[in-house]
């Protein structure tokens, strides 16, 4: 293989001679990182191939990330990415001998990543067919507090029809009923007496039963 | 479940030093190699039909041949590229032309000779023959690519496998027309078919086992 134009020289010399450099010393530093400062994934790789634990190390640390990202883009579960990343972590590693250095890196990677997002998405969506998510309704349902909505429309109604009554009956009611005074209490807190507390009260529960059953019936 | 950084500390100890794969071009004559061996020990073991310097003289027969045998050459070099991560699917297509003929011709072939064949065209003896051919160039052709390609197992099988059995496939449909009297087309559609199907079947149980072997789950 002889230089290519389309990439820096020095790095490629490396790339054909990474066994040699593997087993001899180790190849300088410079020639695992781009021009740029940030790691060359191609060279490190080619290392790896031969041998070079260090190198595969580094390689899989700096992809981890990257993959990280990509599977995320995708799957919306976070351990479920973390698994993934694991998966193409490990896909890898079988098929690391296909890798060529003289073809770029990304798309190798890329091309293993999509496999394993691909077949977690599709064991996502097998499970999805067959289990519901567990949403915080089906908790409360059995509990004794369970259809508070209901309650919250029967005690709108009930406080609707107390606002109708006149304002005798609903201050009884208000009073005996809803704070639960006794009728002692309500007759020095109202200045009525207790014949006419009971009176209203009566009155006031028959016109309640009234007004909430022609309610009932309207809707 | 262990975490990411223990798998990769799992990986870089495992990080024995690996061959790089041959170029796929290489890979595939090393195959056709293999396959063009195997046709010429079946030819010395079998003998050519006996008809065969006539049939040579046929176009359809020598175009069927020809095209059966460049469908093998170009689907079994299109699955060695395609099966590289990272190498375009499109090469799958590579063998598309050639199949065309092939099976253009298999057509013609059926279209004039399907009062000839009919229900009882065929006699059970050379039918059994036949079937000897066809497993003895299928089945070692099949093996020695499903190796050459166990580490696509984990990648994407399905299409590579499908063209890798259409290499299988294609030789030894030009066995059968070489080595036996009968244009067993039928027969050849069947086999495509099975050796497709077959492929597909090991490569899915097979795959996952090797898989499982070469790289024990951390």
């Amino acid at each position: 293989m002889s230089f290519r134009t389309h990439r820096p020289g020095p790095t490629l010399s490396v790339v054909r001679n990474a066994h040699d450099a593997a087993q001899a010393d180790h190849a300088p530093e410079t020639s695992e990182t781009r021009p740029d400062g940030t790691l060359d994934w191609s060279i490190l790789m080619a290392h790896a191939q031969a041998g070079d634990r260090d190198a595969y190390r580094r390689l899989l640390e700096a992809i981890t990330p990257y993959l990280r990202a990509l599977a995320a883009r995708q799957i919306g579960n976070r351990s479920d990415v973390e698994d993934t990343v694991q998966d193409i972590l490990l896909t890898l590693h079988t098929v690391r001998q296909t890798y060529d250095p003289a073809l770029p890196f990304g798309p190798w990677l890329i091309t293993i990543a999509n496999r394993r997002i691909v077949d977690r998405l599709r064991r996502q969506g097998r499970l999805g067919a067959h289990e519901a998510q567990f949403d915080p309704e089906h908790e409360t349902f059995q509990a004794a507090e369970a259809n508070l909505q209901e309650e919250a429309a029967d005690a709108g109604t009930l406080r609707d029809a107390v606002e109708r009554l006149p304002a005798g009956q609903r201050d009884a009611i208000r009073m005996l009923k809803l704070e639960e005074m006794s009728l002692k209490e309500a007759a020095a807190a109202s200045g009525m007496s207790v014949a006419a507390l009971k009176v209203a009260t009566h009155r006031a529960l028959t016109n309640l039963r009234r007004l909430i059953e022609k309610r009932g019936g309207r809707s | 479940m262990t975490s990411t950084s223990d798998l990769i500390d799992s990986l870089v100890a495992d990080a024995k030093p690996v061959r790089r794969l041959r170029p796929p071009v290489t890979r595939a004559l090393c195959w056709l190699l293999f396959a063009a061996l195997m046709l010429t020990l079946v030819a010395l073991v079998h003998g050519v039909r006996p008809d065969l310097m006539l049939k040579l003289r046929q176009p359809t027969f020598v175009v069927g041949v020809a095209a059966a045998l460049i469908t093998a050459a170009l689907a079994s070099t299109a699955s060695f590229i395609a099966s590289v991560p990272g190498r375009s699917r499109r090469w799958l297509w590579l063998p598309a032309p050639a199949v065309v003929v092939w099976i253009s011709t298999i057509g013609y072939g059926c279209l004039t000779n399907w009062v000839s064949i009919g229900p009882d065209g065929m006699s059970p003896g050379e039918t059994a023959r036949c079937f000897a051919t066809l497993a003895i160039t299928g089945i070692p052709l099949s093996l020695v690519m499903l190796i050459m390609l166990r580490y696509v197992a984990r990648l994407a099988p399905t299409p590579v496998v499908m063209t890798g059995s259409l290499a299988v496939a294609a030789t030894t449909a030009a066995a059968l027309s070489l080595f036996h009297p009968l244009d067993a087309t039928v027969m050849i559609l069947m086999w495509n078919f099975g050796v497709a199907t077959l492929l597909l079947a090991l490569s899915g149980l097979y795959g996952r086992r090797l898989f499982g072997w070469v790289a024990p789950q951390g």
